[in-house]
């Protein structure tokens, strides 16, 4: 999605922008803009590329700027609706990530007053409120101009009559300041600034910041000082890098063997068969639960979809997965029902927007997310951290399964409470969920009976995924992926449902990919393979190493390591990543990069 | 002064099999550490600032374990055929501006040799260094301090200096490895062979401890000089009632039960489970999320990552490869013995146990004879007795 970036300090702020544009580019972007104040206020924007900006951009040595790169949602890809926006005079600059909602009559009454558009963006308006009232001082005509708006909005301002000064506002849009020492920093997304620093705030919604080489001030909407606490965020840059990997996806896929690993760590303890959260979440699962909500969006929906069956199977309490943006209008609620909201970058506009009507209505919240500190950890009652480290390519791997991780052990942990599990049952789960990390080394290793496979799917133009109980929501995520990465048109289904419908679009050029577990629907979906084959449909099956009578079903086998029920989950996702990425690679995607996909949506 | 190293790391070790198979041979682990690290450190120590490291076989798993190490600039180049110590180094060319040094990755070297290389106002040296086993180096033959002869692997005892292959050298050596790989000579040593013959004095320098990794017994060797480097710390929870006596490291989020006697040096990582009732003695090092049941007694053994050890093993001077799961009673009995590796046979001077390599599952109540490699991924009935080496990926029933 869109990324701010504000600078004020000693270095040039020309090399501190692109560079920290750059970082920020992995979440998509149409188009890219940056504004400098050196001495007069130089704003230079253009389509496509960050390179294409750094081109157009002299070599300038003033030291204030802000950048941003755009993910179009009013007004079509331009130069013009491309940020930052200008006032008439020229003279004041804006970013903005978020929607306006009431933006069509302030700018009507803009326009009124002789202010003239550039852009089709609702974006534009904030510059010109802010110039209506501007009298010197930047803090307080941004403080009138949010008065004015609804909607939700991260932006950032500079004047040239305010050299050496960034002004920032956030609400229901992510914003955090950077500290430095001689120079401070704000954007949307910590990855920006951590190659100069790592100490950060972060701004509540409803806050304001006004920035200047050395201080900060963080400032509520009448102007009341808000004390702040700087903390450490302890990733690093490098960490973003690809290790030798062609491509971040491929990197991520193999980094879950360890990422699979991080969410077990500190949590479980397999002498004592214990479980161990921290006391909020705690308490939450230990309160009586009449039923469970998973709420979230895209890959973390599906994520959420799996820990039904998870938590419905382990513990029998009824499990609701809704899609983030219909919960928060339709969704029931009760005080004995847990809402889980899932959203990996902690900042998913419809997911926060869930958790916060959940709230309202007396719900219990928990989070399940990537990252410390986000809007998303500040909302809920309680808080898991998926521990998968930071994720570059769009399409996301690594923490989709460790989402899968979390909730398999919240699954247990409930079963503990709930007095579900026998001793040894739980030990055996214990045991295998440690032994998940081997099986996941295990299906990277026979990447190449994947490669083969995918051969076979590069030149579909549909491909289906079908699967029965927890690898329904299995299936959906294979096809998601394919999808998004390769451009192929992909879907999934419970395989009992193919029959009612789907079967329509079955010919000989439709490959199929089944995923076959040797529990209690094995015949059932080696009957729907056949009923597939009668139509001449290509089956691919993904089964387990023990399995020695699906040779006789399915045309191609790929597979992954015999374990107790339930827990193929994280393998046979390895499996169908695999899939999407050999399959894009062959058909030479952007993999880390699909069009028009940003990679955490922070608008509704 | 000399800014900048080379680094060879390409390599895969192929004696080292089957720990090699998995990652390259600079990434076995010593005492927690992978080998390439104590390089690293060194020559960071002795002033270096910048790393070249020349990688190749299994380059992903160098790259992406030190992502975060931040004490130095890491700059790596590709060697996408490893044909030869030369042309690796040649891969190298383009960093390089002035005098540097270059050095294996594989072999651990102590900062002030290295700071001794560096300050050294030749142009051209090598450090070399007494060896009991000359034959399986490169023996240098030294006249007034400078080379007259290097000879690889020699067949008759010809001298008792060997080449540690850490040689400073200037940039003007491209040209000559460049001249020397289009004749098919690819081995720095044949460079530097030509170098000498025309007429290029190179130093010689000795190296104050310098240790290699051939076999994979090297490692337990390697590992018990080695681990009294580390200095003490412990972290985790240690319940009441256990006894630790000697330099001990403990990592983050590991548990130690009641009843544990831990004899010091030794290296736990991070989140492992041990005991309750379990002896580990001196010079073991135990990787990360590894689990010791029960009255299992473990010494001078190298534990990798991920393993799972149940109840009432004994494993001695043994290396047991990352995720193993090994059941109860497992037993390795050590000694020293004649090992068959890479068609050559080797006689043991010091007793040695087991060498199993990754993933392996071993059901309970194994033996398994002295000095036997168990390859990756094997599979172990209960009961059995491992008379020979066993190769990767076999079931033994």
């Amino acid at each position: 999605m869109c990324g701010i970036i504000g600078y004020v300090g000693f270095r040039e702020a020309r090399t501190v922008l692109l560079e920290s544009l750059k970082r920020l580019d992995y979440r998509g972007y149409d188009s890219a803009g940056v504004a400098i104040i050196d001495k007069h206020l130089k704003t230079y924007k253009e389509v496509g590329e960050i390179a294409n900006v750094e081109k157009k951009i002299p070599l300038l040595k003033g030291t204030t700027g802000i950048g941003h790169t755009r993910w179009a949602t009013h007004g079509a890809v331009t130069k013009e609706n491309a940020h930052p926006h200008l006032s008439c005079d020229k003279k004041i600059a804006i970013v903005h990530n978020g929607i306006i909602e009431n933006y069509t009559a302030l700018k009507e009454e803009l326009k009124k007053k002789g202010h003239r558009f550039l852009s089709q963006t609702d974006s534009e308006v904030i510059v010109h409120l802010i110039d209506d009232v501007y009298k010197g001082n930047l803090e307080d005509a941004l403080i009138a101009a949010i008065k004015k708006i609804k909607g939700s909005y991260a932006i950032v301002a500079v004047s040239q009559d305010e050299p050496g000064k960034i002004i920032g506002a956030r609400n229901e849009s992510p914003l955090v300041i950077g500290v430095g020492d001689s120079e401070n920093f704000i954007a949307s997304d910590i990855t920006a600034f951590l190659k100069y620093t790592n100490r950060v705030m972060f701004l509540n919604d409803g806050e304001l910041c006004v920035i200047t080489t050395d201080s900060i001030q963080v400032l509520d909407r009448n102007k009341n000082h808000i004390k702040k606490k700087e903390e450490l965020i302890t990733w690093d840059v490098t960490d973003a890098e690809k290790s030798g990997f062609p491509h971040f996806m491929l990197k991520e896929i193999y980094d879950q063997p360890e990422t699979v690993h991080h969410v077990l760590r500190g949590r479980i303890s397999e002498m004592e068969e214990k479980i161990t959260f921290p006391d909020p979440v705690e308490k939450l699962l230990k309160a009586e639960l009449n039923s469970i909500h998973i709420v979230a969006c895209g890959t973390s929906f599906y994520a959420g979809f799996v820990g039904k069956y998870l938590i419905e199977q382990l513990t029998n309490i009824p499990v609701f997965v809704e899609p983030a943006s219909e919960y928060r209008y339709f969704g029931s609620r009760n005080e004995t029902s847990l809402i889980i909201a899932i959203t990996q970058s902690g900042e998913t506009a419809d997911t926060l927007a869930a958790l916060r009507e959940a709230r309202l209505s007396g719900s219990k919240t928990l989070v399940i997310t990537n990252i410390i500190g986000s809007t998303a950890t500040r909302i809920a009652d309680g808080y898991i951290l998926q521990q998968s480290g930071p994720e570059i390519g769009v399409a996301a791997t690594k923490t989709f399964t460790s989402q899968i991780m979390v909730l398999f052990l919240l699954a247990l942990k409930i079963a503990i409470y709930q007095k579900k599990l026998g001793s040894n049952e739980l030990y055996n789960y214990l045991l295998h969920l440690k032994y998940l990390p081997r099986h996941v080394r295990d299906v990277l290793e026979r990447s190449d009976e994947i490669i083969a496979v995918a051969s076979h799917l590069k030149d579909a133009t549909s491909v289906f995924f079908i699967g029965r109980g927890i690898n329904y929501p299995l299936s959906l995520e294979g096809a998601l992926k394919l999808k998004e990465i390769s451009y192929i048109h992909a879907e999934g289904f419970a395989a009992g449902e193919l029959k009612h419908g789907p079967f329509a679009l079955l010919t000989k050029d439709t490959p199929v990919v089944a995923i076959v577990t040797q529990d209690e629907t094995y015949e059932k979906i080696l009957a729907n393979i056949g009923e597939i084959k009668a139509r001449g449909s290509p089956v691919i099956a993904i089964a387990e190493d023990k399995d020695t009578e699906i040779e006789n079903h399915a045309d191609y086998v790929l597979r992954f390591p015999t374990s107790p029920h339930l827990l193929p989950c994280i393998p046979i996702t390895v499996v169908l990543q695999l899939l999407a990425y050999h399959v894009a690679d062959l058909r030479k995607c952007p993999i880390d990069k699909p069009r028009n996909l940003a990679k955490s949506v922070t608008v509704e | 002064m000399i800014k900048k190293a080379v680094i060879l790391a390409a390599g895969e070790g192929k004696r080292l099999r089957p720990f090699t198979e998995t990652m390259p041979k600079v990434m076995l682990p010593v005492a927690n550490k992978p080998l390439l690290e104590y390089v690293f450190d060194a020559t960071k120590k002795s002033g270096i600032d910048e790393i070249i490291v020349v990688v190749g076989y299994k380059k992903e798993v160098i790259m992406e374990h030190f992502k975060d190490y931040k004490n130095i600039k890491i700059t790596y180049v590709i060697q996408d055929r490893q044909l030869g110590t030369a042309h690796a180094l040649l891969q190298a060319k383009k960093h390089i501006k002035d005098t540097f040094i270059v050095l294996a990755g594989d072999n651990i070297i102590d900062s002030a040799s290295i700071s001794k290389l560096v300050k050294d106002p030749t142009d051209h040296a090598l450090l070399i260094k007494e060896h009991p086993h000359p034959s399986k180096y490169g023996v240098v033959i030294v006249e007034n301090r400078n080379i007259s002869r290097i000879v690889e692997k020699p067949k008759e005892d010809i001298g008792k200096y060997i080449s540690t292959g850490i040689y400073k050298l200037p940039r003007s050596v491209f040209s000559d490895i460049e001249r020397c790989t289009a004749q098919g000579a690819h081995a720095l040593s044949s460079v530097i062979q030509s170098l000498i013959e025309q007429g290029t004095h190179i130093n010689t320098l000795l190296a104050k401890s310098w240790m290699d990794i051939v076999y994979p017994w090297d490692l337990i060797t390697v590992n018990e000089t080695m681990i009294q480097t580390t200095s003490e710390y412990t972290s985790g929870t240690i319940e009441k009632g256990v006894t630790i006596k000697g330099p001990v490291c403990i990592g983050k989020d590991t548990r130690i039960y009641a009843g544990c006697y831990i004899v010091g040096p030794v290296v736990i990582g991070n989140s492992c489970e041990i005991g309750p009732h379990t002896c580990i003695f001196p010079s073991t090092s135990i990787g990360n999320n590894t689990v010791v049941h029960p009255f299992s007694e473990i010494r001078s053994s190298v534990i990798m990552n991920d393993v799972h050890i149940a109840s009432t093993a004994h494993i001695s001077r043994s290396i047991i490869g990352k995720g193993c799961i090994i059941g109860d009673n497992f037993s390795t009995i050590t000694g020293k013995t004649i090992i068959e590796i890479d068609n050559e046979f080797k006689k043991l001077e010091i007793p040695i146990g087991t060498m199993m390599g990754e993933d392996c599952s071993v059901e309970s109540h194994v033996v398994v004879d002295p000095g036997k490699i168990i390859g990756r991924k094997c599979k172990i009935s209960p009961m059995k007795h491992i008379r020979k080496n066993i190769s990767s990926e076999t079931k033994v029933m």
